[in-house]
């Protein structure tokens, strides 16, 4: 069970071969719009007001971003008016991506004496960094090199009883044959984190998911609101899912059955191998920039989907590097969305295959695109704007 | 399509999940693992939402996944149909923490 992946300089196994420009802003989003091969992250959340754990929360993610593995080199600019604070200054960010030895660069603005000229030169820099990328070959590497992060989203009955459980037999297979899985959604564990508890390979592990549900459970109280209010959002009711209970419930078979390693935080780069819990927030627009900072080169969305009453384009990526795959369970949604699904479990439900068939197939799916195969969503141009999961109040 | 019933996911549940658009005064075919049982529908239950498969008292915690998923918040007959007109959740209620009513 192997991929074809970009070899990094730290071992590490890209899935693309993309150039970064961090942080978002003027400077990014020009070289971006004027290099073939570079990406980019749209958010603002620049830091600014922000305290010392959330700023180091968006510093997190920016290096996390630019050592992930499917990122072949990275240029830093200045972060306005993020800049002055300690934790953002390029060069802090710059250094510590260059610890994953890969090629960075920086711009400073001021040096170079206008922004345009900036401009100029980033441009030039990231035409040169693409080329040289372009000149890797792909080559063969074992799961072990391969990290997935999972959201499920507008559920329905359809992902606790198929879609998710799908998904868990993926990560059961990807973390035995020794890589590494991510899940969260720390709202959506509430009313099954004692079953998920007793999954931590440690006291430390279980007392940890407990933590994390009852903080998020305590930030819900204090809001005065019901929590069936804001999630389950109306799309889950609407499909038939009645309390946040039974949504967590039918959540948690995202994750499989493997022993959970650790809670990381929103962006956290995880120690080990195997099964990791993150403690995030379940919006598309912030968690999977979270997994892909954590080192995720692919992420999932298993969508449910019975509820959904949009367009049926699926959004795109908001990994900024990690393409995005979408899954379903439910075959309304399949038909509702011929161009964005890459994956239907719902044979299951039909009765046509296992849960351990259908996991066979999506992890052949999953090297698939692992090996170079683009998802459904990731032929389309645009960058839709990332929310970095930030726990404080602003001021 | 031959007909798909419906799913109870553990003996310790007392809803099963529609797997079909059940029409009311259906028998529906609760299935439990290969045991299969079954329950007229009282009301029209679309695809995907729960059936009670036994009679479920108000104050009586509604089980799913072998877990509680909520309160019922009225009494529900067996054949009804079980969504937020009668299941409550116990989880994240801050409106219950700052003493409003249910």
């Amino acid at each position: 069970m192997n991929f074809l992946g970009y070899q990094r300089p730290d071992g590490s196994a890209g899935i693309r071969n993309h150039v970064l420009v961090i942080p978002g802003g003027f400077l990014a989003a020009k070289i971006g719009e004027s290099v073939a091969g570079v990406r980019t992250i749209v958010t603002s959340d620049s830091g600014s007001g922000r305290t010392g754990r959330d700023r180091e929360t968006i510093a997190r993610t920016l290096i996390g971003l630019g050592r992930n593995p499917n990122v072949a080199s990275v240029i830093v600019h200045p972060l306005s008016p993020g800049a002055g604070y300690p934790e953002l200054k390029p060069a802090r960010l710059a250094e510590e991506i260059a610890g994953s030895g890969k090629r960075v660069e920086l711009i400073d603005v001021a040096e170079e004496g206008s922004t345009y000229r900036a401009l100029e030169k980033g441009v030039n820099l990231a035409r040169e960094m693409v080329l040289e990328a372009s000149r890797l070959r792909r080559q063969p590497f074992d799961l072990s090199h391969l990290t997935v992060g999972v959201k499920c989203g507008h559920s329905d009955p359809t992902s606790g009883i198929a879609g998710n459980p799908v998904n868990g037999n993926l990560f059961d297979r990807i973390v035995a044959a020794g890589g590494t899985a991510l899940f969260g959604e720390t709202t959506e564990i509430i009313g099954a984190e004692h079953v998920l508890s007793r999954r931590g390979i440690n006291k430390a592990v279980s007392r940890g998911i407990l933590e994390a549900a009852a903080e998020t459970e305590e930030r819900a109280k204090a809001t005065g609101e019901d929590i069936r209010t804001i999630n389950p959002v109306p799309s889950n009711i609407a499909a038939g899912i009645s309390t946040l209970e039974e949504k967590s419930l039918g959540a948690i078979h995202k994750s499989g059955s493997a022993p959970i390693q650790g809670v990381l935080k929103y962006g956290e780069r995880p120690q080990g191998k195997g099964l990791y819990f993150v403690d995030n927030w379940m919006s598309m627009g912030s968690i999977f920039a979270g997994y892909a900072a954590a080192g995720a080169q692919l992420v999932i969305f298993q969508l449910g989907g019975g509820g959904w009453r949009g367009g049926d384009i699926l959004p795109t990526s908001t990994a900024v590097v990690a393409p995005l795959m979408w899954t379903t369970a439910n075959p309304k949604t399949l038909s509702h969305f011929p161009t964005g699904i890459d994956f239907y479990s719902g044979t299951v439900i039909e009765g046509k295959d296992t849960i351990a068939k259908s996991g066979e197939k999506l992890l052949q799916k999953v090297l698939d695109i692992a090996s170079g195969t683009f998802t459904r969503v990731e032929t389309i141009k645009h960058t839709d704007p990332t929310q970095i999961y930030l726990k404080d109040p602003c001021f | 399509m031959a007909s798909r019933g419906a799913l109870m996911l553990s003996d310790k549940d007392n809803v099963a999940t529609g797997l079909e658009d059940i029409e009311a005064g259906t028998e529906v075919s609760v299935r439990l693992g290969k045991e299969v049982r079954e329950v007229r529908a009282l009301e029209k239950i679309p695809f995907g939402f729960k059936i009670a498969v036994v009679s479920i008292a108000k104050g009586a915690e509604v089980m799913k996944y072998g877990e509680p998923i909520g309160i019922a918040s009225r009494d529900i007959k067996q054949g009804e149909m079980v969504h937020i007109h009668n299941l409550e959740g116990a989880r994240g209620r801050g409106d219950i923490a700052r003493g409003g009513s249910r």
